[in-house]
């Protein structure tokens, strides 16, 4: 079969299967990028889509005939896996495949974008930056993202004051969506919190390519007794704006992970970002009690 | 972090008396590195009593010497003392609830159960416990259907209408074995109910019970079950039979359970009409009949006599949420009734204003327990507005140096604690979340448990369960 024959199989199997008349063959050597008013699924009106990530997984289900669709659902709303979804022939539908491209470009944008410029402003934080220079950078030197050049120190040494008791931060880390969704209510949350305990928090850093060892670095700056960085987490499938709290009990350069106390799971489907934060304050009250985080936390 | 509370259950009912003690095994389900999350995860019964005969004085009065001695004999038989036990429950069931000393009874009973059981009674909450204690939930559940369950007594029979592990509907009938007792060596006839008297020839005091007389009477009291389940079209039978109400069914039952001393004669009969001195074996077997005439699918449940009591001991109790705020609180907490209040919460403090009158009398404002559901997801700043408008509404309560109670159902009661605690004078604060109280029912806070993280808790009510 030569290559005329297999394009005219192709295009005729493509037009059966859209129900519509003739495909303009694409030039050779381009991509055919198909006109969008041509292409509309079934499901859509008005020559718009409707945003398919607007569909709430755990209640969709797709088989169709099932013998007990009511107890599937019940079992899919426990798990957010993609599960129940029918099939065309051996493959997904075409809601499904689309919904798993969006879940993950959404993942991936996350990663890419920054946060937005005015956002430390906006919330009363004073914005720095690691050695990292770029997007780019970040990703591929993550030991940049753990340091600060000496202009970046000189901030920092000027806007928190030496050995504070908590020094509470935010850095955009994996996840600018995770930060702009939860990190504003957690900070607040969690300064009301400690508040109550009796102790204060200074102004707080909002650290542009942030890695969590930049923590460490703020503390050996400061000479804080404890840390508490907000940052966004690596984004899946199931959200992108999970945001985490790492602790850090007398945060210096060096410090081994095993003496970092991490709350994960801040977003809405998990713990959502206040009630995330009274959990961090008290948590903050016993690590500054036991002189001690991580395992040493645990161990105490 | 893990946790053990022992829970002690006793089921006063109209024809007999049991205790049984729970092992409620408390587990931290979350990951260690995320916010924790406490959970009931197992519920063992650790004792069993003999099923006693209820001691009653008189037909219209329950024998409450004769009680405290027996639950003193059976807590000697477990080994526990009363002090070691956390919580529980202590209900008057069935038609022993109308007797004239019911109160008494109990009364005197909850200085014996522990500081920590409660007292209760209630059609509703008895319906629901007894098909907890059955483990109707977890078969509707693992069914994904409707199952009706009649926990069928000597005084009364409970409906509870569960639908894929949620609570749907609950009702009462007086329909039981023991509304007519029989001399078990006479036959002769000692009692008949109210209900009963000049409807059936040959049902009355004195005269000679056999099953061709009690038959119609069986027959009468299925008729109503039946009526009650959507078997038959609803008529005469189940109208005269109903104690408040029946179940609603919005749902159509798949499946039809039993539980109850009754229970055991609807599977097993045996051959003695009379050998309890009631006519509890003949309607079992009359229940059987009539339910698999009618094409319905019963299934066996895990207690029968004992799913009452074993409800009262493994299931009465919840946990509050994990994130919890609790300061200058003296627990336990009994009795608090529920001011249940979901307008927004603009409007909160002038609602609160108007309704906290309504608990006040002449010794002045009495406490409540504030039960909101509260926004979900919420911002710092709803949080913070909330806080205001409670310490704003609940002023009555806190100038008088009462502790303030919250009990929110979305997860936020840490939050909204650490926010509201400055704003009282003298502190004395509880917040607790995923507690769900209506409007009219009173809650038991027990001391926190599981290092501090959560609070068992009681509700007093028929409570929608929570999800899952």
């Amino acid at each position: 079969m030569n290559e005329t024959e297999l394009k005219q199989m192709v295009e005729q199997m493509v037009r059966d299967l859209a129900g519509r008349g003739e495909l303009h063959a694409a030039p050779k050597g381009e991509v055919h990028h198909p006109d969008p008013a041509q292409t509309q699924s079934p499901g859509s009106s008005g020559g718009c889509h409707s945003d398919i990530t607007e569909v709430d997984l755990r209640k969709q289900y797709l088989v169709e005939s099932p013998a007990n669709g009511p107890a599937f659902l019940d079992l899919k709303a426990r798990t957010p896996a993609r599960i129940g979804l029918g099939r065309a022939g051996a493959r997904y539908k075409t809601d499904t495949m689309l919904r798993f491209r969006a879940d993950h470009a959404a993942a991936q944008d996350s990663v890419f974008s920054l946060v937005a410029e005015d956002y430390p402003a906006k919330h009363g934080y004073f914005p720095v930056q690691t050695l990292c220079e770029t997007k780019d950078e970040y990703l591929t030197r993550p030991d940049k993202g753990r340091r600060f050049d000496e202009a970046n120190q000189a901030i920092l040494k000027q806007r928190l004051p030496q050995g504070a008791k908590v020094v509470l931060a935010v850095g955009d880390g994996l996840s600018s969506a995770a930060i702009e969704a939860n990190a504003a209510d957690c900070i607040d949350a969690i300064r009301a919190g400690l508040k109550g305990y009796g102790i204060e928090a200074p102004e707080v850093p909002f650290v542009k390519f942030c890695r969590v060892g930049a923590g460490d670095h703020i503390g050996q700056i400061t000479d804080c007794q404890l840390i508490c960085l907000l940052v966004g987490e690596r984004p899946g499938l199931v959200t992108a704006e999970s945001m985490s709290a790492y602790i850090t009990y007398m945060p210096r350069l060096g410090v081994p992970e095993s003496k970092r106390t991490v709350v994960s799971n801040i977003h809405k489907g998990g713990t959502n970002a206040v009630e995330a934060g009274a959990h961090i304050a008290q948590l903050i009250r016993d690590i500054l009690d036991k002189k001690a985080s991580g395992v040493d936390l645990v161990r105490s | 972090m893990t946790g053990e509370l022992l829970s002690v259950g006793l089921d006063l009912g109209t024809s007999t008396t049991q205790m049984v003690l729970s092992r409620l095994k408390l587990e931290n389900r979350a990951s260690p590195w995320a916010v924790p999350k406490v959970d009931i995860t197992e519920k063992e019964v650790i004792y069993r009593s003999p099923v006693h005969f209820t001691p009653l004085l008189s037909d219209t009065r329950i024998d409450a010497a004769a009680v405290r001695a027996l639950v003193e004999a059976e807590y000697q038989k477990a080994g526990v003392s009363r002090d070691s036990l956390q919580t529980g429950a202590v209900i008057i069931t069935g038609e022993t609830a109308r007797k004239e000393n019911a109160r008494q009874v109990l009364e005197a009973l909850a200085g014996l159960a522990g500081d920590f059981v409660v007292a209760t009674a209630g059609p509703d909450l008895e319906s629901l416990l007894a098909a907890r204690g059955a483990g109707v939930d977890k078969l509707s559940r693992e069914r994904h259907g409707a199952v009706l369950h009649f926990d069928v007594g000597g005084g009364t029979s409970n409906l509870a209408l569960y639908d894929r592990g949620k609570l749907v509907d609950t009702g009462c009938l007086d329909v039981g074995g023991r509304l007519v007792k029989v001399d078990a060596l006479t036959h002769k006839i000692t009692y008949v109910m109210e209900k009963l008297r000049g409807l059936f020839p040959g049902v009355a005091v004195g005269e000679t019970a056999t099953r061709e007389v009690l038959t119609p009477v069986c027959q009468a009291m299925t008729e109503a079950l039946l009526e009650a389940a959507g078997l038959r079209p609803p008529g005469r039978w189940l109208k005269h039979f109903i104690t408040h109400k029946t179940v609603d069914l919005t749902v159509k039952p798949n499946y039809f359970t039993f539980s109850g001393g009754v229970a055991d004669c609807v599977w097993s009969p045996g051959e003695d009409d009379f050998a309890y001195g009631d006519m509890g074996v003949l309607l079992g077997r009359v229940i059987r009949r009539g339910f698999e005439e009618a094409g319905a699918a019963l299934l066996p449940t895990e207690e029968t006599i004992r799913a009452t009591v074993v409800g009262a001991g493994s299931h009465a109790t919840e946990l509050s949420g994990s994130t919890i705020f609790y300061r200058d609180v003296d627990f336990p907490i009994k009795n608090l009734p529920v001011l249940r209040l979901d307008c927004p919460v603009e409007r909160l403090e002038e609602e609160l204003e108007r309704a906290l009158p309504m608990y006040a009398d002449e010794g002045g404002q009495n406490p409540v327990c504030l039960a909101l559901r509260g926004p979900e997801n919420p911002s710092y700043q709803e949080v913070r507005a909330l806080a205001r408008a409670i310490r704003a509404g609940l002023s009555p309560l806190v100038e008088a140096g009462e502790v303030t109670v919250v009990a929110v159902e979305n997860d936020m009661a840490k939050a909204l604690g650490q926010c509201l605690y400055p704003l009282l004078p003298h502190g004395k604060l509880l917040c607790v979340d995923a507690v769900h109280a209506a409007q009219g029912s009173y809650i038991d806070l027990l001391a926190p448990a599981c290092g501090g993280t959560v609070l068992p808790v009681v509700v007093k009510t028929l409570a929608f369960e929570k999800g899952g």
